[in-house]
């Protein structure tokens, strides 16, 4: 019910009839909803024929939509219980955006601290470059981030993303960043062995900075919009880089549409990241490892991982990222009784007429090659990982570019050394 | 990172900056008069691309017209997934829909 309301007093209707649920959800049996309905039919009669009260004709506002800039003084530890039990954070401790703090922080765009980069749902909250920065130092990223996290910001509030569904469904789509360009090097996003392990400043702290900016700025609260059924780690930081030096094809962001010495973010929203023992060296090993691992409970947009060693055994055999794509979606198959939607969600998600007849029938797990992404990376092994979102139609891969700072090279080397350099032992 | 810290007597203090962010106010709107009872009205069912809608819709429905039977019912199945329907092709039929309808029903059967 609370996330019925907030969608409703976010659209401006604050005080739109709503039923109390006496149904549990989406998973109810059919004979749970109709004693479900039969329970609140008298509710929904009266909510429907009920005359309307002075405030429900005329809904007031209520609360300020514009917070002090200067929020708090105090001690670390002060700060962050004040900031925790207002609900700006993650669980983890922050760093104090202090005026000075974000200050430096906004040496890494040359856009004003007042522009507003985006609009984030729910809450339509204003992703100014300062909101930006502010949660950038929280999170612990550089300055050398802010491009960055201002293309990430661009991204999430590309419609064609749709974060209105993704940040507040029951499914737990957490964001997943992908960093192409010269920018990888010269922020140290890891591109290879264990790039989406913890230890690197990078991918944690720009995934973790966005996290802060989608629940502060869009105002997704857990449980309250953000209704993840299980939630996702994926959430605190989801952030790789592509091996574009040890990949025999062309980048994820070319294929988006930049050119090569661009450098860009792409982010789509998956729910599920599994790792696989390839079933063969060679390519039909390689590429069986990939058809036979599909989620048929998924079926969406889905990057596929592959390390610089298969990339290469592919290519020496003439496999483009194209034609995996396109190998994939064509014998990424299963009977059509092991598809989710042959159970009678086809329709309920937009997938009218993809069933097949026959349970026995073959059917596609991913719905077109365009649903697939390649990408190089990760170190040697013989693992390759798949990233797997939704299918609902119309959203896509988003790509975005980055627009560097006048001061880039300068912030850069200033930057450049702070890397893990392990004890010998 | 220059956190500029002041050093107090209770030790390091930092005063910092809101990560919370501005909204424009949205135009609020109240909801629609009620009719005083469902005799003889036409209900509209608001069908989203939740399984459980169309069963909570199609309950409803049965029992509604089980009580009043001089009710009717009309549906409407929205065109987009999560998205606005006057944001879609769909709008000028759904603009008509909710015309010929006295109120609606949606069930949300997340």
């Amino acid at each position: 019910m609370t996330d019925g309301r907030s969608a409703a007093s976010n659209k401006g209707m604050p005080l739109v009839r709503i039923v109390a649920e006496t149904i549990p959800c989406e998973c109810s049996l059919k004979e749970d909803v109709d004693a479900g309905i039969h329970l609140a039919m008298g509710q929904i009669i009266e909510a429907l024929t009920k005359p309307l009260s002075a405030e429900e004709q005329s809904p007031k506002r209520k609360g300020k939509e514009k917070p002090s800039r200067i929020v708090f003084k105090g001690q670390l530890e002060e700060l962050n219980r004040f900031f925790y039990k207002r609900g700006w954070g993650d669980g983890l401790p922050v760093l104090p955006p202090t005026e000075a703090a974000v200050r430096e922080m906004l040496a890494g765009t040359d856009l004003e601290p007042a522009h507003v980069v985006g609009e984030i749902v729910p809450r339509h909250g204003k992703a100014t470059v300062e909101k930006i920065a502010v949660n950038a130092v929280m999170a612990g990223a550089l300055p050398t981030h802010m491009p960055i996290l201002i293309a990430c910001v661009e991204a999430v509030t590309d419609p064609l993303v749709d974060l209105g569904t993704f940040g507040t469904s029951t499914g737990s789509w957490a964001p997943f960043w992908i960093i192409n360009g010269p920018v990888r090097h010269e922020v140290h996003v890891n591109c290879g062995s264990g790039a989406m392990s913890p230890g690197d400043i990078a991918n944690a702290a720009i995934g973790r900075a966005m996290g802060l900016i989608i629940k502060n700025i869009g105002g997704g609260r857990k449980a309250v919009e953000d209704m993840g059924v299980f939630g996702n780690p994926g959430k605190y930081s989801s952030v790789i880089g592509e091996n574009e030096e040890d990949s025999p094809w062309e980048p994820l962001h070319v294929e988006q549409g930049l050119a090569k010495g661009d450098s860009a973010v792409t982010l789509f929203f998956p729910n599920s990241y599994s790792q696989l023992w390839q079933y063969g060296s060679d390519d039909m090993g390689i590429l069986s490892t990939l058809i036979y691992n599909l989620l048929p409970g998924r079926g969406g947009l889905s990057c596929l991982l592959l390390t610089p060693p298969q990339a290469k055994t592919l290519a020496k055999k003439g496999w483009t990222k194209q034609m995996i794509q396109k190998y994939v979606f064509e014998f990424g198959r299963i009977p059509a009784y092991r598809h989710r939607f042959f159970y009678g969600v086809a329709q309920a998600h937009g997938h009218v007429g993809t069933v097949p007849p026959n349970g026995m029938d073959p059917m596609a797990i991913v719905p077109s090659p365009d649903h697939i992404r390649i990408l190089v990376t990760g170190g040697p092994g013989a693992f390759v990982a798949l990233v797997c979102g939704a299918g609902l139609p119309g959203r896509q891969f988003v790509t975005k570019k980055l627009r560097l700072p006048s001061n880039w090279a300068k912030l850069v080397a200033k930057y450049k050394n702070l890397v893990p350099v392990y004890e010998k032992y | 990172m220059n956190t500029s810290a002041q050093v107090s007597q209770r030790g390091t203090e930092y005063e910092v900056l809101s990560p919370w962010a501005d909204v424009d106010p949205v135009p609020l709107r109240g909801i629609t008069p009620r009719p005083e009872d469902l005799a003889g009205r036409k209900i509209g069912l608001f069908l989203n691309h939740k399984r459980a809608g169309y069963l909570s819709l199609s309950a409803f429905e049965r029992e509604l017209l089980e009580r009043i039977p001089s009710a009717t019912t009309s549906w409407y199945e929205c065109t987009g997934h999560n998205i606005p329907e006057m944001l879609t092709e769909g709008k000028a039929k759904f603009e008509a829909w909710v015309g010929s309808v006295d109120a609606v029903v949606l069930a949300v059967a997340d």
